[in-house]
């Protein structure tokens, strides 16, 4: 492959919207994806992400706004026209054909001949892993075998694009851990630009070059797994996606706020008046416990309410003394062994102000 | 919420919202949903209109508003016939809903032995014309029955033997909504009546009635209206006794006068649309009662009630097979009941009125084309407005006017037909007296159930497949033939076998548009009974019997024999 990095989007979305009647599904959405990118959408039912990619393969054509792929425009092109191959939560395995002609489906069309047929199929199959099940029906295979067929299947024209529709929804735990590993490593191999449909944010972060995380028919944000859940653009993302804890208080200066009695240091700058309502946004798991000596900024003397075991860690509540702040956090196995951390005793922690989140409150319809 | 902080004063609402382009498949498919919706106006449509218009015109085609109506309810004798069908069609309703719930509860909620043997006894009377029970209700208690004093001196020419006839006629439909009703209902209710320590009799008013209050209201509505436009009954066995239906067929054959026989299919119509609406109404409802973590009910035995229900289901099963034994008997007859000696002299129909076997064979062409062309058009016209994508409005019309012959009575069809395609100014006029018409309006007289079947297979299947064929550029008409039929097979045979036993049997629309070169078993049944010559009309209905019969046997062997070999895909 060439190593001049592209610039150039591979899908170019401008200006999307989607009306049902009165109801806005999508609203105005812009979206580059890049060539071989792995890209989720991420959101509640009903955000819009299901809607954006029926736009994007031609089911459910956008109320007004533009789609390029590759340089074309597929805005109104009906959806044979368009590139792509989708899978479905579903699957949509033909019952009646074998895995091989599932597989061959699109090829025998195309008038490909059959000797290539075979060959292309054996490949695939290859491909996905299941070089021995030619022969046999989809019922006849387990969840995570069709699904992989159905992959197959959908590579089998080389399209430019690959949709995925909630693909590992209906598979049990440990097969959808499994298959996640196995999607976007064949993904890498084929260097397939791939967009996905999920709203479990665990596939979109393990998975993903970047994800899409939308509400209302609106993009909250776009960036990698890391921003995402890391510095999460809105309040909005910030509960979506992992678990946080919303913490109410006032600005003190722009860096930092006096959150029920504690007052909290942050390293971002916050353009707000002083005194303006802000939400502290602090994942549980940031709370650090080992090394206090090292921070400066943000140390609290707690106390540790009821510890809940989880299995690889515990959560527990801790309230600061002389304040009215509560709020929930993490600690792993070890820190409690060693730290001899246990209900009901005060211990010292801090919260790294690179590590908090400020959002001003004005969004608080959620609250 | 916080205020928009968005607000565009003149936003150019009048952009239109973009329209994709169509596609090769698109084109095609609703290509075929606009012809599918043609023919149904055709075939359909323009003869309820062509009915409509004459009930308000005279015999010379001028407009005289309700004139027709006037003179039909001046008449007494005419307007004696609808109070005649209303109660003669109420009292059966009754008495027939009530055995077939008995019946439908001794197959689901009881474990009464023989409940396969109850079930196949059943169905019997719907292999057979519904003129076979009047004709065998003759021998049995008729001026020279076998056990006339059973009746006490009452006569069976008129609403006793029309309500007798008309039960044993319309109960295997009944019994298929109400064992319908009481099959889908949720054991946890049982438990939960049990162990709040419910009497079994409090359990049944407040369960199991309420569980199947949908289905036994459906079954009211449907039994009345296949009662009030029956014709086959009343015909052979209501002597003076006038009815709605019998008026049609005088008015109209008897006496050419078209214009009040258009009146009286007008009436019948009535009953048919409301029991048309209220039915789709019950279905809605039955199906919303059964939630999707609804257990199934598993009667358990008990001996009392096992019993008590074994007596009961006997005695409606042994009515049944007394009926059919009747006819069977009287027709291997020399001359029943004076000599006995079995001899296939009824059968010899060439010497009787009524056309002869050739009546017999026309019916198998007819009921074979009709099952052929009826299931092509049927499903693939479910599969065209089930998936068409879009063109939602064309698609909703169609789909009305497929469900429109489900609140048509046979008779006004036919009606319609005469009215529609006998005008010589019609193009269409040459199909008039044609084998071509009959198979045409039997595929009209029962296409919505069959679409209603091909629908529900067609729901049943992934939603995604074609979704997934067009993003692997296949066309729509490749995955229909290699995917969506084959896996459809079963629902497409249950169609044809419909379509096939249903063709044999139909007397009502028929009768008003076959040619002499075109008679049916089912109408030569009629005439020859009209000529007197009860026996032979009694053997070809048994004739008619035995081939539905056979078509059905030929249809179960194969879903149970080669249909699971062929569709081995669906084991695990």
């Amino acid at each position: 492959m060439d190593s001049m990095p592209t610039t150039e989007p591979y899908l170019r979305i401008r200006n999307l919207s989607k009306k049902f009647g009165a109801f806005t599904a999508l609203d105005t959405v812009d979206l580059d994806i890049m060539p071989g990118e792995f890209v989720s959408f991420l959101g509640p039912s009903g955000c819009g992400k299901t809607t954006l990619l029926r736009a994007i393969s031609g089911l459910d054509v956008q109320t007004a706004g533009s789609i390029h792929q590759g340089g074309r425009d597929i805005s109104t092109l009906p959806v044979a026209k368009r590139d792509f191959g989708i899978v479905f939560q579903s699957y949509a395995l033909f019952p009646n054909l074998t895995i091989k002609d599932n597989v061959a489906y699109g090829l025998v069309s195309a008038g490909t001949p059959r000797i290539e047929i075979d060959k292309r199929v054996k490949e695939l199959l290859e491909l996905v892993g299941l070089p021995e099940q030619a022969g046999k029906y989809p019922a006849q295979l387990s969840g995570g075998q069709q699904q992989r067929v159905a992959l197959a299947r959908a590579l089998a024209l080389s399209p430019g694009l690959l949709l995925l529709d909630e693909p590992l929804s209906a598979l049990d735990a440990r097969v959808r851990a499994r298959l996640r590993g196995e999607i976007r490593d064949l993904q890498q191999r084929l260097q397939l630009t791939t967009i996905m449909v999920t709203h479990d944010q665990e596939e979109a972060l393990t998975m993903s070059d970047r994800i899409v995380v939308m509400s209302n028919g609106r993009i909250e944000q776009v960036g990698t797994p890391d921003e995402i859940y890391g510095r999460p653009a809105t309040a909005f993302v910030a509960d979506f996606v992992g678990k946080m804890n919303f913490l109410e208080g006032r600005l003190v200066t722009s860096k930092r706020a006096d959150v029920r009695g504690a007052v909290l240091d942050f390293s971002e700058e916050v353009p707000l008046a002083e005194g303006a309502a802000v939400t502290v946004c602090l994942r549980p798991e940031d709370v650090v416990v080992r090394d206090i000596g090292e921070h400066s900024h943000n140390r609290l003397s707690v106390q540790v309410g009821v510890m809940e075991f989880i299995g690889n860690h515990f959560a527990t509540t801790l309230h600061a003394s002389g304040t009215g702040l509560n709020f929930s956090a993490d600690f792993s196995i070890n820190a409690v062994r060693d730290l001899g951390i246990s209900s009901g005793a005060t211990i010292e922690v801090a919260l790294p102000p690179k590590r908090l989140r400020v959002f001003a409150q004005s969004r608080s319809a959620t609250a | 919420m916080a205020t928009e902080t968005l607000i565009l004063p003149d936003h150019p609402a009048a952009v239109a919202p973009l329209r994709q382009k169509l596609g090769h498949d698109d084109w095609i498919m609703r290509g075929a949903v606009v012809a599918l919706g043609l023919w149904l106006i055709i075939t359909v449509l323009l003869p309820l209109w062509a009915l409509l218009s004459k009930s308000f015109q005279a015999a010379d085609g001028r407009f005289v508003g309700l004139a027709n109506f006037q003179a039909y309810f001046a008449s007494p004798a005419l307007a004696d016939s609808i109070w005649h069908s209303v109660w003669v069609s109420l009292l059966s309703t009754v008495i027939c809903v009530l055995l077939a719930f008995v019946y439908a509860y001794g197959l689901t909620r009881t474990c009464m032995p023989g409940r396969g043997l109850f079930r196949i006894i059943a169905q019997i009377p719907i292999l057979a014309p519904s003129l076979l029970p009047a004709i065998s209700l003759v021998y049995l208690f008729g001026n020279q029955g076998l056990v006339k004093w059973m009746l006490f001196g009452a006569s069976i020419y008129g609403p006793i033997g029309i309500v007798m006839g008309e039960v044993f006629w319309t109960f295997p439909h009944a019994l298929i909504i109400i064992t319908t009703a009481l099959a889908i209902s949720d054991a946890r209710l049982y438990e939960a009546a049990e162990a709040l320590r419910a009497s079994p009799r409090r359990t049944f008013w407040t369960v199991t009635l309420p569980g199947a209050r949908y289905g036994l209201i459906s079954a009211v509505f449907v039994v009345f209206t296949l009662v009030i436009t029956d014709f086959g009954v009343p015909k052979v066995i209501g002597g003076k006794f006038n009815v709605l239906a019998t008026d049609i067929y005088k008015q109209v054959v008897g006496q050419q006068n078209f214009q009040i026989g258009a009146v009286v299919g007008l009436l019948l119509l009535l009953p048919a649309a409301l029991a048309f609406v209220v039915d789709q109404l019950m279905q809605r409802r039955q199906l919303a009662l059964l939630s999707a973590r609804a257990v199934p009910y598993a009667p358990r035995p008990d001996a009392t009630i096992d019993r008590a229900m074994l007596a009961i289901c006997s005695l409606i099963a042994f009515a049944i097979l007394v009926i059919l034994g009747v006819s069977f008997f009287a027709s291997i007859a020399t001359f029943w009941p004076y000599n006995l000696t079995p001899s296939f002299k009824n059968f010899d129909f060439d010497m009787m009125d009524g056309g002869g076997w050739r009546s017999y064979f026309n019916s198998l062409v007819m009921a074979g084309l009709t099952a052929l062309f009826g299931t092509a058009v049927i499903f693939t016209g479910a599969y065209l407005v089930e998936k068409t994508p879009r063109f939602r409005a064309v698609r909703g019309f169609v789909q009305f006017l497929a469900l429109l012959p489900l609140a048509v009575p046979g008779l006004v069809l036919g009606l319609g037909y005469i009215f529609f395609f006998n005008n010589p100014a019609n193009p269409l006029n040459f199909i008039y007296g044609t084998m071509a018409i009959l198979v045409i309006c039997t595929i009209s007289h029962f296409y919505s159930v069959s679409h209603l079947t091909a629908v529900t297979a067609l729901k049943q299947i992934d939603q995604e497949f074609e979704t997934v064929s067009a993003s692997l550029r296949v066309p729509f008409w490749r995955t229909f033939m290699r995917v969506t039929l084959p896996v459809c097979l079963p629902a497409v045979l249950d169609i044809a076998m419909y379509l096939f036993v249903n063709a044999m049997t139909t007397v009502s629309a028929v009768v008003f548009i076959y040619a002499p070169h075109t008679t049916l078993a089912a109408i030569a049944v009629l005439n020859m009974d009209d000529a007197g010559d009860v026996a032979p009309a009694a053997a070809m209905a048994m004739v008619v019997f035995a081939t539905a019969a056979v078509t059905r046997a030929i249809y179960m062997l194969l879903t149970q024999g080669y249909l699971a070999r062929a569709q081995m895909w669906r084991k695990r």
